[in-house]
C-alpha cells in the first residue's frame, strides 16, 4: 500500500536533445571542478576532503572531482518509499509516477477583499485537514501557512509541523533553519513517521551551515532528503535557462555528494524553485514562462541522472486573487512539469507568491492535479478500446453509442469529472444562483471539514511526546535569545488559551 | 511576408507509440472499407462510384477501397500558403509552426452579470478590431466573433459575418455553410483579393450531410483550402474510449479528404478535431474536460504521421459562464497540449461559455496565454552563450551575482515572456494602485486598442462590391422564401 | 404457474437492470404465451426504469445506464403493447408523449436521451423515430390523443421543420390540446418562442423536468 500518484504512460516530452543534456552535464562537472562551491560547515569540509575533494579550509571552497560526482549520483536510488505512520499514506517517489503536493503561503487570504493576514490556529488545522482529505495531495510541504497568530517567529514552523503531524498522516518535510529540523525529526520519530530533510542551496554556489547540517541529520535519522534550488535567474543565477540549470545543479550536487559519503544509498530527490527575476520590481517573476522552460530541461537532466525530481516553481503565481491569471500561471508549468518527467509537482493551495494560501484554492487545485494526472496516464489501447467491431456495428447516423455496454464499461475510465467546477447550462446556472467554481469549492470545503478525520489519530501518548519536544524547543530558543521576552509572554498566553501549557 | 506564428524547435509530444498509431490507422481503413460512410449527396456518391468505391445509392452509403484512401491522403499537401489581402497576415500552414485562431460565440456576455445577450453590429465590429490587433492571434473563425448581431436574419448571419471580417480585419478567415451561403462568401473573398478557408463538418458517426458536401465541393473547385472537422462526442456519437473515437473521428475526416481530393487533387486541407467527451449527466458535450486533451494529443500525432496539417478546435469553449479561474484552466490545459503535440492551428481566443458567448476582453486575456504557450514551444536556445559556463566560473559563489552582467542584459528578455495584462505588481503596490486584476487590465487594454488600432481598410470599390454581394444574398434568399 | 410467472417477471426486471435487450424480448414473448397480464409485465419494467432514473437523479448512475436500460426495455415494449391492444387494455401513465426527430434530420441521440428520462418519470412514449414529416407528427398527436409533443432537430437547417409541425397542428385543430417541446443543438429559447413552442431546455434532465411542469404532473 502506498501513495504512488499517476503513472505516466508515454515517454516524457523532451525540450532539448540528448546531446544538449550531455553538454549541461559536462558543464556542471566543470563548474564543480573549477569554480567549486563554498561550504560553510567544518565537519562537512572534512567529509569532502576524506572523499577526495580539494578543500580550502580557510575560504571554505570545495572543488569536486568529476568521478566522485558521477559515482555519488549513481548511488542515489531512482525510486524510494517514505514511510508514514499510516501505511496507506506511505509515499513512493519514482521516475515514471507523478505525485502532487501543496505549495505554502505565509498567510490566509480573504476571498472577498483578497487581502491576506496570519491565520488562526484553527484555520491552520483546517488547511491541513483539507490537504489530508484531498486525494491528489500525496504528501505535504512544510508550513502550509507560516505558523499562526500568537506564535513567535522561531516557533511558527515547528508549531505548524506539530499540526501537520497530528492532523495528517501524509508524509511531510521540514526546513533546515535554526535547528527547527532537529526538533521536528524527533517529533516525527516519536510518532513513527518518516519525514524529508530539506537542505536548500544558496545561490550562487554556496552551502550554508544550517542547510548542510540537515544532511548530517538526515544521515543520523536515516531520512530521505529533498534538496532545493531556489535561485533567481538573472540575479543569483545566469539569466539563460541552461546557465541557471548548470549553476543550480552545481549547487545541489554538493549535498548529494555529502549524503552519499555519509550514507551510501541515501534517498534523495531534487526540487526546483528557480524563478526568473521580474526586471521591473526585482521580485521573482512568479508564473513566468521561464519557469516552464527551466522545468522541462531540468527534468530531462535529472532523468538522465535517474534521481526523482520535484517541480516547485509550478506552484506559485503573481496573481493576488483566485482568477484567470492564477489559473494559467500555475496550470501551465504544472502540466509541463508532469509531462516532462517531474516525479512530484507542487500546486495545491497557493494564491499569491509564497504570501497567501487558502483551502478553497487547494480544492480547486485538486481538480487540476487530477486532470493533469489523468492526462499523463494516457490512453488504453487494445481491441476493446479501439472498438472497431462496435464502430462497424453502430455504423453511420442514426447509430449512436450512448446505450451500449461498451460505453457503460469505458466512459468513467476515460473521463475525469471535475468536482468543483460549474458544468450547468445557462438556465440551470441562473436558477441555481450563478454559482462559480469558487462557490463549489467552498461547498466542498464545508463538506470536508465536517466529515474528514485524520486516520489514525495520534494517541494521547504520542500527542504528549510532541508537546514535550515542542516545550524543549521553546526553552532552547528562549535560552539562545531567538525568542524575546515579550514574544515569550505572548506565546505563553497563546498556549494557555489553547490549553496547551505544560 | 507572412505571420510568423510560433515555431516549435523540439520534437512534438507523443502519447502514442508508433505501433499504436498504426493500430488506429488500421482501424480507420477497416471501418472505411467495411462499413463506410453515409454521404447525403448524389453528386458525391456518383463521384465515388466513378473511382471504384462501393456505393449503395438507396442507403446513400459508400465504402472506400484502402488503396484509394491512401492515394488521396498522399495527394493532400503537407503545408501550404494561405493568402490575405494584407501580405503581413498571410499564413504558411504546416511544418513546425503553430498559429492561434479565434473561437466564436452566439452572443456577447455582460462582464458584470455574466449573462449573454445578442451583440450589436458595433460590438461585432469592435470584437473584430481587437482580434485584428492582437499579436498572438493569427486567424479568424467562421462565425467570429458572433453567430449574428443586431436583427440580422439567421440566414444572412454567415454572409454578414464574413463581410464584417473582411472589412474590419485582414486576418484570414474560415467560412461556414448554411443555405449555400458559401457562394457569397467565396465571391466576397475574390473581390477583396483574399483567400478564405471553407469548412466540411462530419455528422458523427460516419456521416456527411448534403450541405457539408456542397461546401467542400465549392471550395475545392474554387481552389481554396478547407478544414474538415469531426465533431464527435465520446460515448454518444463515437465510442466512449479515446482510442475508438480516434478511429471514427479520423475515419470521418479521411472520408472527407477522399471526396475533396477526387474533386480537385491537391486541395489544401486541415484536419480538425472538435471532439469532446459526453457529459453523462446532462447529455451535452463536456467542455473543458481532460478527455479533450487526450484525444487531441493523439489526433495531432496521427495527422502529423499522415503529413497533413492539423487543427485543435475543442479548446475554445469552456463550461464557465464568466472569465475566471475555471475558464482559464479549461482552455489553458488543452491549448498547451495542442501546441506541444504539434497542432498547426489552435482555436482559442475569445470563447467564454460553450459556443454561447464570446468577448473581446476574453480575447485579450487569451492572447497573453497564447503568448506564454507560444514562447514555450519556441524552446530553449542552446549555445556556449546560454550555457554560460565561463560566466558561472567567473562569478563563483556568494557574494557573486549576475544582475549587473552583460549576459543578463543580453538574455533575460529572451528567456521570459511578459504578458500584457497580467498583474505583475508586488503586494503593496497592487493595493495602492487599486487592486487591479488581469481582467481589469484587459478591459483597459480593450479601450486602448479601440482608440488606436486601425485595420487596413478595403478600397471604396471593394467595399461597394462586398455590399453588392450582401444585397444579392438578401434578394436571393427572399426569392427562395427564406427571408 | 405462479412460480413460472414470477420467473418471467423477474427476468423482465433483470433485463432492464442488466441492459439485456434480448432477454427482455424473450421474456416478453414468454409472458404473452403464458397469459401474463401485459400491463403487469410493462409495469415491472417501468418500475425498474424509474428506479434507475432515481439513481440517475442522485448522481449514482448516468446517462449510459439510463439509455442502456431504456434500450433493453424497447426489446419488450412492442411485443407487450401489441398484446395490450389485442386485449383492449390501456396503461396508466403520467401522460402520453409523441416524440420524434424532424424531417431531414436523422439524429436520434437527443431524442433518445429525453424520451428515456420521460419513460423513467412515468410517461408513455410513442416514438416516431427519425426523419419524421410534419403530417406524420400531426397524425400521431391526433391518433394517440397526445398530451405532449417532443421534437428534436440537431441542425440549423432542420430546426425550422419544427415550425412546420406546429403549423400542421394548428391546421388540424390539435394545437391547443397538446404541449409542444422543441430541442436540438441549435435551438434556443428565443427560437422556441418565435415558432410558438411551449418550451425548450438544453439538457435531457432539464427537458424531462420541463415536461412535468408543462403538464403540471
Amino acid at each position: 500500500m502506498a501513495l504512488r500518484g499517476f503513472l505516466r504512460r508515454f515517454k516524457p516530452f523532451e525540450i532539448i536533445s540528448e546531446n544538449q543534456v550531455e553538454q549541461i552535464h559536462e558543464s556542471t562537472l566543470d563548474v564543480l571542478a573549477e569554480a567549486g562551491v563554498k561550504v560553510h560547515h567544518e565537519e562537512a569540509l572534512k567529509v569532502y576532503k576524506k572523499g577526495g575533494c580539494t578543500v580550502d579550509f580557510d575560504s571554505k571552497l570545495v572543488r569536486f572531482p568529476p568521478a566522485l560526482v558521477e559515482e555519488c549520483l549513481r548511488k542515489c536510488p531512482s525510486s524510494f518509499r517514505v514511510k508514514s505512520r499510516n501505511p496507506e499514506h506511505d509515499l513512493v517517489l519514482g521516475l515514471d509516477h507523478v505525485v502532487f503536493f501543496n505549495f505554502p503561503g505565509r498567510d490566509i487570504v480573504d476571498l472577498t477583499t483578497w487581502e491576506s493576514r496570519p491565520p488562526s490556529r484553527q484555520e491552520h488545522i483546517d488547511l491541513v485537514t483539507v490537504l489530508d482529505a484531498l486525494p491528489s495531495v500525496h504528501f505535504l510541504n512544510n508550513y502550509p501557512y507560516f505558523g499562526y497568530r500568537g506564535i513567535p517567529e522561531n516557533m511558527k514552523e515547528m508549531e505548524g509541523a506539530a499540526i501537520r503531524l497530528a492532523h495528517s498522516t501524509k508524509v511531510t518535510m521540514e526546513i533546515a533553519n535554526n535547528d527547527i529540523d532537529r526538533f521536528t525529526f524527533r517529533m516525527a520519530k516519536a510518532i513513527g513517521t518518516e519525514i524529508f530533510a530539506n537542505p536548500n542551496a544558496s545561490s550562487p554556489l554556496t552551502c550554508y551551515t544550517d542547510q548542510t547540517n540537515a544532511c548530517f541529520l538526515a544521515a543520523e535519522y536515516d531520512l530521505p532528503s529533498m534538496i532545493w534550488d531556489g535561485a533567481t535567474a538573472g540575479s543569483t543565477a545566469p539569466a539563460s535557462t541552461l546557465g541557471a540549470i548548470i549553476s543550480g545543479n552545481a549547487e545541489v550536487i554538493p549535498y548529494i555528494v555529502l549524503l552519499q559519503l555519509l550514507k551510501p544509498g541515501a534517498r534523495v530527490a531534487v526540487a526546483n524553485l528557480v524563478l526568473p527575476q521580474n526586471m521591473k520590481t526585482g521580485a521573482p517573476a512568479f508564473g513566468d514562462i521561464g519557469v516552464s522552460l527551466h522545468l522541462a530541461a531540468y527534468n530531462q537532466v535529472w532523468r538522465r541522472y535517474g534521481i526523482p525530481m520535484v517541480a516547485s516553481a509550478s506552484g506559485v503565481s503573481n496573481s493576488k486573487i483566485i482568477g484567470f491569471q492564477l489559473a494559467y500561471e500555475k496550470t501551465i508549468p504544472s502540466l509541463v512539469a508532469a509531462i516532462s518527467g517531474s516525479s512530484a509537482v507542487q500546486i495545491h493551495s497557493s494564491v499569491y507568491g509564497e504570501i497567501s494560501s487558502h483551502p478553497v484554492q487547494a480544492i480547486l487545485d485538486d481538480d487540476i492535479a487530477h486532470m493533469i494526472g489523468r492526462f499523463v496516464e494516457g490512453m488504453e489501447m487494445n481491441d476493446d478500446s479501439l472498438a472497431v467491431d462496435l464502430i462497424n456495428r453502430v455504423g453511420p447516423i442514426p447509430g449512436h453509442f450512448l446505450g451500449d455496454a461498451h460505453t457503460r464499461r469505458w466512459w468513467k475510465r476515460e473521463q475525469y469529472v471535475t468536482r468543483s467546477a460549474d458544468r450547468l447550462t445557462y438556465p440551470e446556472w441562473k436558477n441555481g444562483g450563478k454559482m462559480n467554481e469558487i462557490d463549489y469549492a467552498k461547498q466542498r470545503l464545508e463538506e470536508i471539514l465536517s466529515t474528514h478525520k485524520v486516520a489514525p489519530p495520534l494517541t494521547a501518548g504520542e500527542q504528549g511526546e510532541i508537546e514535550r519536544i515542542l516545550q524543549e524547543a521553546r526553552e532552547y530558543y528562549k535560552k539562545t535569545g531567538l525568542i524575546s521576552s515579550s514574544e515569550w509572554r505572548d506565546y505563553m498566553k497563546t498556549l494557555k488559551d489553547e490549553d496547551r501549557m505544560i | 511576408m507572412s505571420l510568423k506564428g510560433f515555431r516549435r524547435i523540439f520534437k512534438p509530444l507523443e502519447i502514442l507509440s508508433d505501433e499504436q498509431v498504426e493500430d488506429i490507422k488500421r482501424g480507420v481503413l477497416a471501418v472505411l472499407q467495411n462499413t463506410g460512410m453515409r454521404f447525403e449527396s448524389e453528386m458525391a456518391l456518383k463521384l465515388f462510384q466513378k473511382h471504384e468505391c462501393m456505393v449503395d445509392f438507396d442507403a446513400m452509403k459508400v465504402r472506400f477501397p484502402p488503396g484509394l484512401v491512401e492515394e488521396c491522403l498522399r495527394k493532400t499537401p503537407s503545408s501550404f500558403y494561405f493568402k490575405s489581402r494584407n501580405p503581413a497576415h498571410d499564413l504558411i500552414v504546416g511544418g513546425n509552426t503553430t498559429y492561434f485562431c479565434a473561437f466564436p460565440g452566439m452572443n456577447t456576455v455582460e462582464l458584470d452579470t455574466w449573462e449573454p445577450r445578442r451583440a450589436t453590429r458595433q460590438e461585432n465590429r469592435e470584437a473584430l478590431i481587437v482580434l485584428d490587433a492582437l499579436d498572438n492571434l493569427h486567424f479568424l473563425t467562421p462565425y467570429t466573433p458572433y453567430f449574428g448581431f443586431d436583427d440580422i436574419p439567421p440566414v444572412l448571419s454567415i454572409p454578414e459575418s464574413a463581410a464584417a471580417k473582411i472589412r474590419y480585419s485582414t486576418k484570414l478567415q474560415f467560412s461556414g455553410y448554411q443555405k449555400d451561403c458559401e457562394v457569397y462568401t467565396i465571391e466576397m473573398a475574390r473581390v477583396a483579393d483574399t483567400e478564405i478557408q471553407g469548412m466540411m463538418e462530419s455528422s458523427p458517426p460516419l456521416t456527411y450531410y448534403g450541405d457539408a458536401v456542397m461546401s467542400a465541393y465549392r471550395f475545392a473547385n474554387a481552389g481554396l483550402p478547407l478544414h474538415i472537422t469531426s465533431g464527435a462526442v465520446m460515448g454518444g456519437t463515437s465510442p466512449a474510449t479515446v482510442a475508438g473515437t480516434l478511429v471514427t473521428s479520423v475515419a470521418e475526416i479521411v472520408g472527407g479528404i477522399v471526396f475533396t481530393q477526387l474533386v480537385k487533387p491537391g486541395t489544401r486541407v486541415v484536419a480538425n478535431a472538435f471532439v469532446f467527451p459526453q457529459n453523462m449527466m446532462t447529455g451535452v458535450p463536456f467542455f473543458g474536460s481532460v478527455g479533450i486533451s487526450l484525444h487531441e494529443a493523439a489526433f495531432n500525432q496521427i495527422w502529423r504521421s499522415y503529413n497533413i496539417p492539423v487543427q485543435s478546435s475543442a479548446i475554445g469553449p469552456t463550461n464557465s459562464k464568466g472569465i475566471d479561474y475555471q475558464n482559464c484552466y479549461e482552455k489553458a490545459i488543452p491549448a498547451l497540449v495542442a501546441a506541444l503535440s504539434g497542432a498547426h492551428i489552435i482555436q482559442f481566443h475569445g470563447g467564454v461559455y460553450g459556443e454561447i458567448t464570446h468577448h473581446p476582453v476574453q480575447s485579450i486575456m487569451d492572447d497573453d496565454v497564447a503568448g506564454v504557450i507560444g514562447r514555450l514551444i519556441e524552446g530553449i536556445d542552446v549555445s556556449d552563450q546560454t550555457l554560460a559556463l565561463d560566466l558561472i566560473n567567473e562569478i563563483g559563489p556568494i557574494p557573486g551575482f549576475y544582475l549587473n552582467t552583460a549576459h543578463t542584459r543580453a538574455w533575460w528578455k529572451k528567456e521570459q515572456f511578459v504578458p500584457k495584462v497580467a498583474d505583475l505588481l508586488p503586494y503593496g503596490q497592487w493595493q495602492k494602485e487599486g487592486k487591479k486584476t488581469a481582467l481589469d487590465r484587459a478591459k483597459e487594454r480593450m479601450n486602448e486598442i479601440l482608440q488606436t488600432h486601425r485595420p487596413v481598410a478595403l478600397s471604396d470599390e471593394q467595399e461597394k462590391e462586398i455590399q453588392r454581394i450582401i444585397d444579392k444574398a438578401q434578394s436571393d434568399y427572399a426569392k427562395k422564401g427564406l427571408l | 404457474m405462479a412460480e413460472e410467472k414470477k420467473d418471467i417477471l423477474d427476468n423482465l426486471k433483470k433485463a432492464v437492470f442488466e441492459y439485456d435487450r434480448q432477454l427482455a424480448a424473450r421474456s416478453a414473448v414468454e409472458a404473452v404465451e403464458k397469459g401474463i397480464d401485459p400491463i403487469e409485465a410493462m409495469n415491472v419494467m417501468t418500475a425498474a426504469i424509474r428506479e434507475i432514473g432515481q439513481a440517475f437523479g442522485k448522481g449514482e448512475l448516468w446517462l449510459p445506464e439510463l439509455v442502456g436500460a431504456s434500450d433493453a426495455m424497447q426489446g419488450a415494449t412492442p411485443i407487450l403493447e401489441e398484446e395490450m391492444e389485442r386485449k383492449g387494455r390501456h396503461r396508466e401513465s403520467l401522460g402520453m408523449v409523441v416524440a420524434g426527430t424532424v424531417f431531414g434530420d436523422i439524429h436520434s441521440i437527443g431524442k433518445t436521451m429525453v424520451t428515456t428520462l420521460l419513460t423513467a418519470a412515468g410517461f408513455h412514449i410513442e416514438d416516431l423515430g427519425i426523419n419524421v414529416k410534419a403530417e406524420e407528427f400531426s397524425a400521431a398527436v391526433k391518433k394517440h390523443d397526445a398530451d405532449l409533443l417532443v421534437m428534436s432537430a440537431l441542425m440549423t437547417t432542420t430546426m425550422t421543420e419544427q415550425e412546420k409541425v406546429i403549423e400542421a397542428l394548428n391546421k388540424e385543430g390539435t394545437r391547443e390540446k397538446v404541449k409542444v417541446m422543441v430541442g436540438g443543438a441549435a435551438v434556443t429559447d428565443e427560437f422556441a418562442e418565435s415558432i410558438g413552442a411551449d418550451g425548450y431546455d438544453p439538457t435531457a434532465p432539464g427537458a424531462a423536468e420541463l415536461a412535468r411542469r408543462l403538464l403540471a404532473v
